[in-house]
């Protein structure tokens, strides 16, 4: 039934009935919920945003409507038909696609392949110069100019890739689209083409699910806005109706003034800690900066500019070269995360997952992982004073979990979180690096690692906290050095240090 | 029922195994009453063992995320060295050598893996095939029988304990499995090598050296594969230029028969023993009910496809 | 000409792209050695000799090399070999190869498919799904035949292992149709795409709404499908069936795969890569005997081309590093 309304790009026969229905839809990972008992609906050619904090629960909602997830109860509706897909392949054969916020193309083909595999089935010739011509047409449909449907999609910086993969959930005509992020990485341009297609999409009747949690946007382009906290459903607005602190007191569950903490005066001390000059690798180049003791300094910019090698090269963890590398006095030839650690660094990684824990090993276990000498004793809590050292880190950050033994995947992603932070604090850091440490994290326990963020810079320990959330480099820093292209374009403070001011150097202006 | 459930999932994996070998063991009974006798068990626990200390090596290569295939050669080579020397300069200090080599041979692995950044299986191989080289232009006969004395006094001697006798290598192999677990599960060392074999990114954000553990757990495969080639041939009083050959793949089967994950990360050298010994066990039994050693196979392979599929479930793809 | 040129052009790009660089050149130094040590290679005798030789290693690296670039690895393609290898010999007593042929060819696809199922649709780790496969088809193997035997005709040999036309080994020809249909399957098909696509992002796959688990099953079905025929390339060339016949085609295999600049990650790997690595190493046994050196030299050469080989690109790219940074 679904399949004749999608012919027409969507417009269903009575326009007043509803295009998507979710009714108390529930998710959860093992122990965590991550969707609670949510409801909400959409109609043809309406722009209905889900918004929330990282870890609220609106990208599981979407990934259940993409096929990307089971749902685990409840009922999804579309075009009053019932709808659980198994796979992405069922969504989009009933009209429901999705841009995906972890991009999904095929690094290894061209864009051209990856947007004519779509929806073909695997028994077909393929030609390299069908698909590139079709390719070229569908591209032109959208207006992408400056993409060459040759080209290797590893080839492409993130924003071109997150436009082919937007392109690429408009193919077959959906009636509803699912756009998880989409504009993560999109320049303000690249901004107002995705807005243009949504607008030309909606006019025919699509629906688009759009999930953000950027303020501006949603001003632009929501007709409603749906607000999830802790996985559920807390307050659902038409446009004009809401204002921007009332939704992030509502995203937040708090005040907006109160979300971030007062930060204290600056002491000046004279010496840095950190200095380097011409700081360079395969993706920075030029980078001079100066870090002093007890220093928060933001690193800012948009995704891929580079940032996140900086931070690596830093720890020693990538290959870089420096006309000058001095950390505490001492002259760095060469780093590497082993020295790093000796001579005080600490360093809080992108992943907590991927990058920061062993999921299958003890919390205790997972703490201790830079201090386990080589020659000397590990593994059961007991050994190595991993109970007490817990304990400390408890009591700092308040880590919820049942003790030095659990397995580190069981917790929550905020405790995860704060676990990784907490291997660094009380060992006599001089400098951390942090790399989007409260990414995924709820609101709680974003307040705690905000916290004992400014202990330790009143402690005297300095702080480079790369964060692509703005309002954090604004509200928290010190002073904020902004990327573009692998470059330091701008360095705020004070005044100057706004989130304007942020967002406009990172467009490259300085 | 649900009880009974909780109370499974709390026995530690690695005693599986030998839960296997147990219940196989009393299954041989069934079908021959008179072999349920503790010389028996012992037999098999001994020729197992074998097995065991073959497979130590690739367990230390399988838990830090490799793989050694190499192993089968470096048995070959060290053992046919160590019998060359021992005849030139004496069992003890063809001993040292001769683990000095394994240990060469597997810090070579290691340096080629880490520096070169070649997977295990492709620098294996190519270790495997060099080693073989070496065996057929370095060692002129190719049995060579004469076993040291005092090394045939400890690996064919046998001990009586208790009133039950049992050959001295069985005793030895559980030693050296006793001190590599104590090192694996307690020592700095083997923890950064489960660290670095759970995920290589965590270990080196967390600042551990990962390219020196990672070249350390070589050389110790090297070194333990060397133990093996000795205790090897001491056992069987003989060594030839294909001795390693069966335990190539042996030597995996044992280990993820022991419910090590394939990926790395987990893994202990009980639970390897525990592996041996169900292999072992089916050996018996299939000898004993006359069904030939291609039911033997057979058994291992659904074995190993057992195992894989109750633990080694790929999460992601 | 204009279109020869282009097309030249972009298959040495995509040859490039698929890191065929390194056992093109490797096999071109190589032959031209050869020929110097033995000129007497390009007679048709030893011309065919040395077809019949490297072409069931080819059939094997290729087959391997499928099965990488889904991103997994087949430790029984050596069982497979052997299974269908005596399979065929034992059918070819009484049965016509019109019958043996496809037989032979289904049992590889069944071999196949019994791993692409655990892997696919269990989530099995391939590595260890082959393992249990290798012990499995090898008892298999040795329960229909213990010994060598089987019933090959020479009229069978010729066919499979003679001359097709004068310098033209026949076993080439085959070997090439083959290469060329595949070819064909892996780069102009949507299925082809979809297997190199599924060993570098399955998520990606299934976001585009293909069922990467079909086409992971297919992948080792084909695989199955190319020992197969290099099992009966071997049995016409040998004239008999041998349980213990592909025993060696498991590691060197995998050398010949890595020795092509497959990477082991999946997504990547070039037929005509695989094939020249086969050729290289099948040959550097005969290439020792003819140079007079002692033929337990080859194991050492081939490890050391094996490591050299693949080394080189990591060395290089490391120089070219330092190089960047030091400006």
């Amino acid at each position: 039934m679904a399949k004749e309304q999608q012919t027409t790009g969507g417009a269903s026969a009575s326009p007043v009935s509803l295009r998507l229905e979710v009714k108390n839809l529930s998710k959860s990972y093992g122990s965590v919920h991550a969707v609670k008992d949510v409801s909400f609906d959409a109609l043809p050619g309406e722009v209905v945003a889900l918004v929330g904090e990282n870890g609220a629960g609106k990208s599981t909602v979407s990934k259940i409507l993409a096929g990307a997830a089971q749902r685990g109860t409840g009922q999804i509706f579309v075009q009053g038909e019932e709808f659980n897909p198994g796979s992405v392949g069922d969504s989009r054969k009933v009209g429901v696609s999705c841009a995906f916020q972890e991009l999904s193309l095929i690094p290894g083909l061209t864009v051209g392949e990856n947007l004519e595999l779509v929806d073909k089935s695997p028994i077909g010739i393929f030609s390299q110069s069908k698909a590139s011509s079709a390719s070229a047409r569908t591209l032109e449909k959208f207006e992408v100019d400056h993409i060459s449907p040759d080209s290797a999609v590893s080839s492409l910086s993130l924003a071109d890739r997150q436009i082919v993969e937007i392109v690429r959930a408009f193919i077959g005509s959906p009636n509803i689209l699912i756009l998880d992020e989409a504009s993560s990485a999109l320049t303000p341009p690249g901004v107002g083409w995705l807005f243009a297609r949504i607008r030309e999409f909606t006019a025919t009747g699509g629906t688009v699910i759009y999930v953000s949690h950027r303020m501006s946007e949603l001003e632009e382009i929501a007709d409603r806005v749906i607000v999830m906290r802790d996985g559920t459903h807390v307050g659902e607005f038409r446009k004009g109706d809401w204002g921007r602190d009332q939704l992030v007191s509502l995203m937040a569950g708090r005040e907006a003034s109160s979300q971030f903490p007062e930060t204290t005066e600056l002491r000046k001390i004279s010496e840095p800690i950190l200095k380097v000059k011409n700081l360079r690798s395969d993706r920075i180049s030029g980078i001079d900066l100066e870090v002093f003791p007890g220093e928060i300094v933001g690193i800012g910019g948009l995704a891929g500019n580079g940032q996140s090698e900086l931070l690596s090269a830093l720890f020693g963890a990538r290959h870089a070269k420096a006309d000058e590398w001095t950390l505490d006095g001492r002259k760095i030839n060469k780093m590497n995360p082993r020295l790093a650690v000796e001579l005080g660094l600490g360093f809080v990684p992108e992943d907590r997952k991927l990058q920061g824990l062993a999921l299958s090993l003890g919390v205790g276990e997972n703490l201790i992982f830079p201090w386990q000498k080589i020659f000397g004793l590990g593994g059961k809590p007991v050994i190595n004073n991993q109970k007490t050292w817990l304990g400390d880190v408890i009591n700092a950050l308040s880590v919820k979990t049942r003790g030095a033994s659990e397995p580190a995947g069981a917790l929550s992603g905020g405790n995860q979180q704060k676990l990784v932070f907490g291997r660094w604090i009380d060992r006599n850091r001089k400098l951390l690096l942090l790399h989007d440490p409260t990414r995924g994290v709820d609101v709680g326990a974003k307040q705690d690692l905000y916290a004992s963020i400014l202990r330790l810079s009143d402690a005297g320990i300095a702080v480079v906290w790369l964060s692509t959330e703005v309002e954090e480099i604004v509200n928290v820093c010190h002073r904020a050095l902004v990327m573009y292209n692998g470059e330091i374009v701008s360095s705020l403070r004070g005044e100057q240090l706004t989130a304007d001011g942020v967002v406009g150097a990172a467009m490259g202006g300085n | 029922m649900n009880q009974l459930l909780t109370n499974i999932k709390t026995i530690p994996k690695a005693a599986w195994p030998f839960i296997a070998f147990i219940l196989l063991f009393f299954l041989g009974g069934l079908l021959r009453p008179e072999l349920i006798t503790i010389e028996s068990l012992l037999g098999t626990a001994a020729f197992a063992i074998i097995l065991a200390v073959a497979s130590y090596g690739q367990t230390v290569a399988i838990i830090q995320g490799g793989i050694d295939l190499s192993v089968a050669n470096t048995i070959a080579f060290t053992a046919l060295a160590f019998l060359t020397m021992t005849r030139t300069v004496g069992f003890f200090p063809a001993l040292i050598v001769t683990l000095l080599l394994g240990s060469l041979i597997g810090f070579i692995n290691g340096f080629i893996i880490t520096k070169l950044s070649l997977t295990p299986i492709v620098t294996t191989i190519a270790m495997n095939g060099f080693l073989f080289g070496l065996i057929l232009l370095l060692f002129k006969s190719s049995e060579l029988a004469t076993v040291p004395v005092e090394l045939e006094v400890i690996t064919t001697a046998r001990i009586s304990l208790l009133g039950v006798s049992f050959p001295a290598a069985l005793l030895v192999g559980l030693i050296i499995m006793a001190l590599l677990q104590a090192m694996i599960s307690y020592s700095g060392f083997g923890r950064q090598l489960i660290v670095t074999g759970t995920s290589a990114e965590v270990a080196r954000y967390s600042g551990i050296a990962v390219d020196r553990t990672k070249t350390l757990g070589w050389a110790l495969t090297g070194f333990l594969n060397a133990v093996a080639a000795v205790i090897i041939v001491g056992f069987y009083s003989q060594a030839s230029p294909t001795m390693g050959a069966a335990y190539l793949l042996g030597s995996v089967a044992a280990v993820v028969v022991g419910g090590a994950s394939i990926f790395g990360g987990s893994g202990s050298f009980v639970a390897t023993v525990g592996g041996a010994l169900v292999l072992g066990q089916v050996a018996t039994l299939v000898s004993v009910a006359n069904l030939g050693s291609n039911i033997q196979q057979l058994i291992y392979g659904l074995i190993v496809l057992g195992v894989v599929a109750a633990y080694g479930r790929n999460k992601k793809g | 000409m204009e279109t020869i040129k282009t097309g030249l052009f972009s298959a040495v790009t995509r040859l490039r792209a698929e890191g065929a660089t390194a056992p093109v050149l490797a096999f071109l130094v190589f032959f031209s050695l050869y020929v110097v040590v033995n000129p007497e290679i390009l007679t048709r005798f030893q011309l065919q000799n040395a077809a019949n030789l490297v072409v069931p290693l080819a059939f094997a690296a290729i087959a391997q090399m499928i099965v990488v670039i889904v991103g997994g690895i087949d430790i029984s393609i050596g069982a497979i070999m052997s299974l269908c290898n005596v399979s065929f010999a034992l059918m070819m007593i009484n049965l016509s190869p019109a019958i043996a042929i496809p037989a032979t060819l289904l049992i590889g696809v069944a071999a196949g498919l019994f791993n692409g199922l655990l892997v696919a649709y269990l989530r099995l780790p391939a590595i260890a799904v082959t393992l249990a496969s290798f012990f499995i088809i090898g008892a298999l193997t040795r329960e229909l035949m213990d010994r060598p035997g089987g019933g090959i005709s020479f009229e069978f040999f010729l066919a499979t292992s003679g001359e097709l036309l004068p310098f033209v080994p026949v076993s080439f020809f085959w070997l090439s149709l083959f290469a060329v249909a595949l070819w064909f399957v892996l780069q102009k098909t949507r299925f082809g795409r979809h297997v190199y696509a599924v060993g570098s992002n399955p998520e990606g796959l299934e976001a585009a709404g293909v069922h990467s688990r079909a086409t992971i099953v297919m992948a080792f079905m084909l695989s199955g499908l190319t020992v197969s025929i290099g099992a009966i390339m071997l049995a016409g060339s040998t004239l008999t069936g041998d349980p213990r016949s592909g025993d060696a085609y498991l590691l060197n295999s995998i050398a010949a795969v890595a020795l092509a600049g497959v990477s082991f990650a999946g997504g990547r790997g070039s037929i005509l890569g695989a094939i020249l690595a086969a050729f290289t190493l099948g040959l550097i046994g005969n290439f020792l005997y003819f140079a007079g050196i002692n033929a337990s030299w080859q194991y050492i050469i081939a490890a050391l081309i094996l490591l050299s080989v693949v080394a080189i690109p990591a060395i290089v790219e490391r120089v070219r590093k330092a190089y960047r940074e030091s400006k």
